[in-house]
C-alpha cells in the first residue's frame, strides 16, 4: 500500500457566479489545483484567511460540494465515478464536526438518537440494544454521562454540545473525520477541553483528521503537517515541525507572526509586523503569484509568472519565486 | 489610586441585575474601574462573565428592564441615571463604542459617507457638505483604502476589516476621550485582527484616547493593554497591570486561562491544562467564590465565604488562597 488512503489530485472548485443583469457569469476559483494525500492515522491542518478555500475544499472531499476537475481517491478509487448509491456505504467511513455546535444538531431529537443516528443508516445489522449500548459507551468516551442520552440538545452547553457532535461523527469509526473549525465557537477555557479530546480520539482511534481552522496555534498542536491556501492554490505544505519552527513562505510567515501570544513583552511588537492588506476579491485574483499584492517580497517576475509548486526534500512543497533567497536572509 | 491621574472613566460599585419570570440574573456584581487617558484596559472574560453588560450599562444601552446600580463617571459627570438627552449628545461624541459584529452595527441601506458624516452633522451641527469632506479624512485616518471610492459604498461590499474600520471612523468622528471597543477583532482573521488592533494602538497614542477593550483573547490584551480586569460570574476576580497578570498572575482562574490557551510559542509537548466545567450561569449564583467549582485548589473556605478584592503584589485579587508570587506555591 502507497501508505495514503486518501489522495487529492489537481483538485478544482469553481463556482458560477452571476454577474447580473445582461453581464456573463464569473468563475469563482476557490480551491484552484490542490495536490495532497493523507496518511492513516494523520492529522493533517487546512490554514488560511477565511475566504482562502479552505472548507470549500474539506466539503469536495466530502462530496459536499461539486468537483469541478480532479481527482479525489479515496483507497485507491476515484470517488467522482461513484453513484450516490455507490458513495453511500464510503460516507460511513468519512465524518465531518462542524464549527456551531448548537446548529449541528436536530433540536428536536434526543442526544441519544442524534448519536445512534449514524448507525441506523449505516449499521442495520446492529439491534435497538447493540446501538444503545454503543451510544452510551460513545457518550461516554467524549466526556458526557450515559444519564444524559434522553436530554435535548438545547440543554447543553456549547462545549458539550460539540462533543455530541464529536460523538455522531466517531460512533461509525470513520477513517477520516473532518473538522471544520470545531473550536472557533467555544469558549477560551472549553476550547482546550476539545482540543484535548480530538487530541485523545486520535491517539487511541488511529482516525486520520482533516483539521479546518484559522487558529494556528491549535494546528500546531494537533497536526502532523500543515496546508496553507491562499485564494485556492498551495502555498506550502510542510510538516508542523518544519512549517512553525522555520516557515518558507512569506505568507505563511506573516500568518504566523499574526498570532497573538498573550506576553506583554513581545506582544506588541508583533502587531507591528503582521500582514499588510486583506485577501483580494477572489473572483478576480492577481496575476502570476496571487499572493504578490501583499507580499513585501514580490519583483517583477511575481506578477507575470505563477510560481510552480516546488517538492523539498524533506517532505515539504512550497510555492513561491524567491523562498530560497529569504531563507538566506532570515 | 491617586487622584493625580486624570481619570477619563470611573466605575464604581457598578451592578446590573435583570428581574426575569425565570429568576433574577446578577449580570455585573459590584465592580470597579478607573480608565486613565491614553490608557487602555483590558477587559478579559468569557461569555457571560459579564464584560459587555457593564460596558453597555456605562453607555446607557442596556435592555428596559435592567436593574443598575452605581456609579459611573466620565471626566467626572455622572452617566448612570443621567437625562436621556444628555446621555445622546455625550454618546457618540465624547464617549463611543464599537462592537463585534460590524455588520450588524452599520446600516444596511445607506452608503458609508453618509452614516460616517451623520454622526458630524448630529453632534457638531456640520452641514452634510462638510460632514462628507470630514468623512473621508476620516476614513483615511482609519486607514481604509480607495477611502473617496468607499464613501459611496454600502457595508455589504465591503469586506469585514473594512466595515470594522468604518465602525471605527465613526466612532473617532467627533473626538471621543473614551472610546469601548467590544470584542472588535473577534469576527475577523487573526492577520487583520492585528492590523485593527495595531490601528486602535496608533489612534489611542495620537489622540491621548482612553480605551476600554473588552475581549476573551489574552493574546489581544498583551499587545494593547496598560491594565487588565479578569471578570468572572459578574465579578472581577483580579486587575493590575498587563505584565503582573500575564506574567505571574496570583488568581487561579487567571493563571488557568493562560495555560488552558495553545500558544503557537510554546512547546508543543507542554500538556494543555483545560478547566474543567463550565462557566456558571449568572441564573444560578454560586455560594462562595463563583470560581470555586473549577478551581483545582479550593478548600472548603472557598464553597462557603466570597473572597472580596484585596492587593496584592501590586494587583486586586479576589481569592482566599493566591497563587504565591515567587514560584507556584498553591499548583494547580
Amino acid at each position: 500500500m502507497s501508505g495514503a488512503f486518501l489522495k487529492l489530485d489537481a483538485l478544482r472548485v469553481y463556482f458560477s457566479v452571476s454577474g447580473g443583469w445582461l453581464k456573463p457569469a464569473r468563475k469563482l476559483k476557490a480551491v484552484d489545483g490542490v495536490s495532497l494525500e493523507i496518511a492513516p492515522g494523520e492529522a493533517l491542518g487546512i490554514v488560511g484567511e477565511s475566504g482562502c478555500g479552505k472548507s470549500t475544499l474539506a466539503r469536495a472531499i466530502l462530496q459536499l460540494v461539486d468537483v469541478t476537475a480532479g481527482q479525489v481517491v479515496w483507497l485507491g478509487r476515484p470517488i467522482e465515478s461513484l453513484t450516490v448509491r455507490q458513495m453511500r456505504p464510503l460516507r460511513a467511513s468519512m465524518q465531518i464536526v462542524f464549527q456551531d455546535p448548537l446548529a449541528s444538531l436536530n433540536p428536536r431529537m434526543t442526544v441519544g438518537e442524534i448519536v445512534a443516528e449514524p448507525l441506523r443508516v449505516h449499521r442495520a445489522d446492529l439491534s435497538r440494544e447493540q446501538r444503545q449500548t454503543e451510544v452510551a459507551q460513545m457518550l461516554e468516551r467524549v466526556g458526557l454521562s450515559r444519564d444524559q442520552i434522553n436530554r435535548y440538545p438545547h440543554e447543553f452547553s456549547g462545549g458539550q454540545c460539540q462533543r455530541i457532535g464529536i460523538a455522531r461523527a466517531m460512533i461509525l469509526k470513520p477513517k477520516l473525520l473532518v473538522c471544520d473549525e470545531p473550536v472557533s465557537a467555544l469558549d477560551v477555557s472549553i476550547q482546550a477541553q476539545i482540543i484535548n479530546l480530538l487530541e485523545d480520539l486520535k491517539r487511541e482511534s488511529g482516525t486520520s483528521i482533516l483539521f479546518v481552522s484559522h487558529n494556528l496555534a491549535v494546528v500546531r498542536r494537533l497536526c502532523e503537517r500543515v496546508l496553507v491556501l491562499y485564494l485556492g492554490k498551495t502555498m506550502e505544505l510542510a510538516p508542523s515541525a518544519a512549517l512553525f519552527g522555520a516557515p518558507l513562505h512569506p505568507y505563511t510567515r506573516g500568518l504566523l507572526a499574526s498570532v497573538p501570544i498573550p506576553d506583554p513583552d513581545l506582544q506588541p511588537a508583533r502587531l507591528e509586523t503582521s500582514l499588510t492588506g486583506e485577501l483580494p476579491s477572489p473572483l478576480a485574483p492577481p496575476s502570476g503569484c496571487v499572493f504578490r499584492t501583499r507580499c513585501e517580497f514580490a519583483i517583477e517576475r511575481c506578477t507575470v509568472e505563477v510560481p510552480v509548486l516546488e517538492q523539498l526534500p524533506d517532505n515539504r512543497q512550497i510555492a513561491c519565486h524567491r523562498w530560497q533567497e529569504l531563507q538566506l536572509k532570515a | 489610586m491617586t487622584s493625580a491621574r486624570s481619570n477619563v472613566l470611573e466605575i464604581e460599585s457598578l451592578s446590573v441585575r435583570y428581574e426575569t419570570p425565570d429568576g433574577a440574573v446578577q449580570a455585573v456584581a459590584d465592580i470597579s474601574l478607573e480608565i486613565a487617558a491614553g490608557e487602555c484596559i483590558g477587559v478579559v472574560g468569557e461569555s457571560g462573565a459579564g464584560k459587555s453588560q457593564a460596558f453597555l450599562a456605562v453607555m446607557g444601552l442596556l435592555a428596559p428592564n435592567a436593574q443598575v446600580a452605581g456609579d459611573a463617571r466620565l471626566r467626572g459627570r455622572e452617566l448612570l441615571g443621567a437625562d436621556p438627552r444628555a446621555l445622546r449628545d455625550l454618546r457618540g461624541a465624547e464617549l463611543a463604542m464599537i462592537f463585534q459584529d460590524p455588520m450588524t452595527s452599520l446600516a444596511p441601506h445607506i452608503v458609508v459617507g453618509d452614516q460616517i458624516a451623520e454622526v458630524l452633522v448630529v453632534h457638531k451641527n456640520m452641514s452634510w457638505r462638510e460632514a462628507r469632506a470630514q468623512a473621508l479624512q476620516l476614513l483615511e485616518q482609519a486607514q481604509v483604502t480607495d477611502a473617496a471610492r468607499r464613501l459611496t459604498q454600502y457595508p455589504h461590499e465591503l469586506s469585514g476589516g473594512m466595515r470594522q474600520r468604518v465602525m471605527i471612523a465613526i466612532a473617532l468622528a467627533c473626538d471621543p476621550v473614551m472610546l469601548i471597543a467590544d470584542e472588535p477583532t473577534t469576527a475577523l482573521d487573526v492577520s487583520v485582527q492585528a492590523q485593527i488592533l495595531s490601528l486602535l494602538k496608533r489612534l489611542m497614542r495620537e489622540r491621548g484616547m482612553a480605551l476600554a477593550l473588552i475581549t476573551h483573547d489574552l493574546g489581544v490584551v498583551a499587545g494593547l493593554a496598560d491594565q487588565v480586569a479578569v471578570l468572572y460570574a459578574g465579578r472581577i476576580v483580579e486587575s493590575g497591570s498587563v505584565r503582573k497578570l500575564l506574567k505571574n498572575p496570583s488568581h487561579p482562574y487567571t493563571a488557568a486561562l493562560l495555560r488552558s490557551m495553545p500558544r503557537i510559542d510554546a512547546p508543543v509537548d507542554e500538556p494543555l491544562v483545560a478547566i474543567g466545567g463550565q462557566p456558571p450561569s449568572p441564573r444560578q449564583p454560586i455560594a462562595g467564590c463563583p470560581f470555586h467549582p473549577r478551581c483545582a485548589a479550593a478548600p472548603s473556605r472557598c464553597t462557603t465565604e466570597r473572597p472580596e478584592l484585596r492587593r496584592i503584589d501590586g494587583a486586586q485579587v479576589a481569592c482566599h488562597f493566591p497563587r504565591s508570587n515567587s514560584a507556584s506555591a498553591i499548583t494547580l
